[in-house]
């Protein structure tokens, strides 16, 4: 079953295009990681699914219906994100029992074992709390919620890694026991993407690919070698990004197309290399201006 | 269990090189339960999707087989095969790097089978 569908979604704030054309559908029960570059437009398509914007054009559609001011949707999505604001009345204790009645699918336990285990004070209030900690509440939020479609939008914002870590696990043994559509964007992709099944890249407003994280691991290859040896290997690839990292030296990330290892490894001075998610998708979104180096060239 | 990331090799690959370690060392015997890709997405802290090409690989090698609704078993003779397989294809492939980097740091054929005997003295040694 499909849960989110965009159809030539596009979104402008002003003169500026947040958003330009995008068509994509996300199935149930997938994990999904939004990725892409600061203004790719991915808190945009989050606000937009989760109904808080309306589209300036085309169409979004979650559980068959509009998202903007829809009780049917809104009852079975969660957004978290670092904004969210509560009564400033409220001790963190109150808010859990409130936000009990919100939620149909609301895991009472699970949110009370995540708020003892990182030592929340339950008589504190939300905005007394640190950054990190704040994103910390805001996600055992997310979690016991088990929404149908639980948004997060830059979840770890202030984490520190050992929380990030303890984060992405409960997430994963929560998403294992009570599966359900998930969107997590995040910059920090290498820690995600081992939970991760399919990922949406999105540069300047489009979609740059929607693919599975299997599939985009085996999408591009390293080359490493002398310059002449690498450019002669490059003839008829497809060439993603290439860097000289020494005198004479070539670094080139060609697009996967079933070459074997053992074709490139025979040749005694290239060396293969794994291209890590992180780095495929920079060279995907890269700018045409030469990468930082260029700036100090100059 | 830590699988290792920065590996050339796929996490689906170290997923079902686990598994058939697991049957090699028989803490995995033939006819018994495999585990679910939930229960291996659980351990290895890895999506589902992840943990069901690892096992279609041991399915595809007839080295595991399903039944329905119940989940993958150890197929019989699968530790035979997972040893003639591992002798045929890694141990050639390792080989193959050995003698690549002898060649890079111009150790001769005889030299690189001596230091060959050597090891397996030394680990024959620490046998006993």
């Amino acid at each position: 079953m499909t849960v989110i569908q965009g159809e030539n979604l596009t979104k402008s704030y002003g003169k500026t295009l947040a958003l330009d054309n995008l068509t994509f559908q996300i199935e149930e029960n997938k994990l999904t990681g939004l990725i892409g570059r600061n203004g790719a437009g991915k808190t945009t398509l989050l606000k937009l699914i989760a109904g808080y914007l309306k589209p300036s054009r085309g169409e979004i559609n979650v559980f068959s219906h509009n998202p903007f001011d829809s009780l049917q949707v809104s009852a079975n999505i969660i957004f978290i994100d670092n904004h969210m604001a509560f009564p400033t009345a409220f001790s963190l204790d109150d808010i859990l029992t409130e936000v009990a009645h919100y939620y149909q699918n609301w895991n009472a336990k699970l949110a009370h074992g995540l708020f003892d285990y990182f030592s929340f004070n339950p008589k504190q209030r939300h905005g007394s709390l640190s950054k990190g900690n704040q994103s910390t509440f805001n996600m055992i939020i997310g979690l016991a919620a088990r929404c149908p479609l639980t948004i997060f939008d830059e979840p770890t914002s202030g984490m520190d890694s050992a929380v990030r870590k303890d984060f992405y696990r409960a997430l994963l043994k929560d998403y294992l026991e009570y599966p359900r559509t998930i969107i997590l964007s995040s910059h920090l992709l290498s820690e995600v993407e081992d939970i991760l099944e399919d990922i949406l890249l999105l540069r300047d407003g489009t979609k740059c690919l929607h693919q599975s994280v299997l599939e985009l691991k085996e999408y591009a290859l390293g080359l490493k070698g002398p310059k002449q040896t690498v450019l002669e290997r490059l003839k008829g690839q497809e060439i993603l990004h290439t860097e000289e990292f020494a005198q004479g030296s070539l670094y080139a990330v060609i697009k996967n197309q079933g070459l074997t290892s053992q074709q490139f490894l025979k040749h005694e001075d290239l060396e293969l290399l794994p291209v890590s998610l992180e780095d495929l998708c920079i060279y995907l979104t890269g700018n045409a201006k030469g990468g930082i180096d260029h700036v100090f060239k100059q | 269990m830590i699988l290792n990331s920065d590996s050339m090799k796929p996490i689906y690959i170290q997923i079902s090189e686990w598994l058939e370690t697991e049957i090699l060392r028989a803490n995995l015997k033939e006819g018994e339960r495999i585990y679910s890709q939930y229960q291996l997405a659980e351990m290895f802290n890895i999506n589902p999707a992840t943990a069901a090409k690892g096992l279609n690989i041991l399915v595809d090698e007839t080295i595991a087989y399903k039944k329905r609704g119940l989940g993958l078993f150890v197929a019989p003779n699968a530790k035979q095969f997972i040893l003639h397989k591992r002798r045929s294809q890694v141990l050639k492939q390792l080989i193959n790097e050995i003698v690549l980097e002898a060649k890079h740091l111009d150790v001769k054929e005889t030299e690189l089978m001596d230091l060959i005997h050597q090891v397996f003295n030394e680990i024959e040694e620490d046998k006993e």
